[in-house]
């Protein structure tokens, strides 16, 4: 194992060398210096992650680049469960964040890792961080947390979509409206969905806002429109990938 | 991973509703296995010991774990005597290290036998000879929790010393 002598026994935090294990990681699975690349786009629901993957993506891809995107609850062992596990009433804040670490740790394993060694651009749409933040607030132990994600691997670059909880209440009840999970209806603050949504969505950022510099978070304004948080993407994720090159073109206006 | 990760949630599952529970009312609850399974198995796929002893802080510590030991051949010949058939994961054909059902079994489960072994000095688990009969185990087994549970009246005689 390649990154364990850096930093023995120690679980996911911010010391974790971008591309490396940020703990313990998987013995059988020893991580070389892979080609790939693996950048984490963060934020709560409804922030507009999926909008900004979605560009970002097809730019990488006329610009050359191999792009994959991987996703929260997207594995194809566990997407099914979750989905099945979700719709019952048993379940609890212990066994829903082993749930999403084994998510995790399948599509890690089957998708994130063969894509770097592949030299691919692997675009997570949420990384470990929505894990951390969620069980976080439902009180689970951080260090406990922070161990269990020790088989992560620490990304290139995290992007944190920043929002304000009265602008996103606008943006989620404009679109889908409010979920019983993303409302944290679970924790039974109250019958009331908007009460609930806000002050677990209130809590939420302020436990990824708490994780910014551990992580070494790179935010960004998600309260402007799309076109200038995708500029500003492009033009981080460009200098990354090509240092040598001018300042990338700017998105589209449309 | 997925693997550790999928038998760790089934046991936060079980844990939860049917061992604390039981538990707080003052029951017994006897455990058929225990972390110290996955301890074992998961070791021996592979994956870092630490981190499991760590993902499994969450278990309540018994109050008395029991090991039943028994060389790998004496278990192969009794599942080979029941002719079972054996489990595609419990004779760790995932592994990949033999095409053959019982090979791949003897080299797993062999292995896993090893790392019980240092679990027994580990967590200071009392262990049973699985050798003997069901009868001189059972009499063991009783003794012990007697003793753990302070049972002072005579051990109720078993069946074949009743006839």
């Amino acid at each position: 194992m390649t990154s364990s002598s850096d930093a023995p026994n120690e679980g996911a935090n911010g010391n974790g060398h971008a591309g490396r294990y940020y703990g313990q990681g998987i013995p059988y699975l020893p991580l070389d210096q892979y080609p790939g690349k693996l950048i984490a786009i963060e934020g709560t629901d409804g922030v507009g992650r999926s909008t900004q993957i979605q560009l970002l993506r097809e730019w990488l891809e006329v610009k050359g680049y191999g792009v994959i995107e991987t996703g929260w609850t997207r594995s194809e062992l566990m997407q099914p469960t979750i989905e099945l596990a979700k719709s019952s009433n048993t379940l609890n804040k212990l066994t829903f964040v082993l749930l999403y670490a084994t998510d995790f740790a399948d599509r890690l394993e089957k998708e994130i890792i063969p894509a770097l060694k592949a030299g691919f651009v692997v675009l997570s749409d949420r990384y470990i961080f929505t894990a951390l933040a969620r069980a976080g607030v439902r009180g689970v132990d951080r260090q406990w947390l922070r161990n269990l994600y020790g088989f992560a691997i620490a990304p290139h670059m995290v992007f944190y979509l920043n929002i304000d909880v009265k602008t996103l209440i606008g943006r989620v009840l404009e679109s889908r409206g409010m979920d019983y999970w993303e409302s944290g209806m679970d924790l039974k603050h109250g019958d009331d969905i908007y009460d609930s949504f806000r002050a677990y969505q209130q809590r939420l950022l302020k436990e990824y806002a708490s994780m910014g510099d551990e992580f070494h978070f790179r935010t960004l304004d998600a309260r402007r429109s799309i076109d200038r948080i995708q500029d500003e993407l492009r033009k981080q994720v460009g200098i990354f990938l090509e240092p040598v090159e001018k300042a990338p073109e700017p998105a589209p206006k449309g | 991973m997925t693997f550790s990760l999928l038998h760790a949630t089934d046991f936060a599952d079980r844990l939860l509703y049917k061992i604390i529970p039981p538990l707080k009312a003052g029951m017994i609850v006897l455990a058929d296995r225990y972390a110290y399974t996955a301890f074992a198995r998961d070791a021996t796929r592979g994956v870092d010991r630490q981190w499991v002893r760590e993902l499994y802080s969450f278990a309540v510590r018994p109050d008395l774990a029991l090991y039943f030991r028994v060389p790998i051949d004496v278990s192969v010949d009794r599942l080979m005597a029941r002719r079972v058939k054996l489990k595609f994961y419990e004779a760790g054909l995932d592994l990949g290290w033999s095409a053959n059902p019982l090979e791949s079994f003897r080299l797993f489960q062999g292995k896993v036998l090893d790392e019980y072994d240092q679990l027994v000095q580990e967590f200071g688990m009392g262990v049973v000879d699985a050798r003997g009969s069901i009868t001189e185990q059972q009499r063991l087994v009783r003794h012990v929790i007697s003793q753990h549970l302070n049972i002072t009246h005579t051990v109720e005689k078993t069946d074949d010393e009743l006839v």
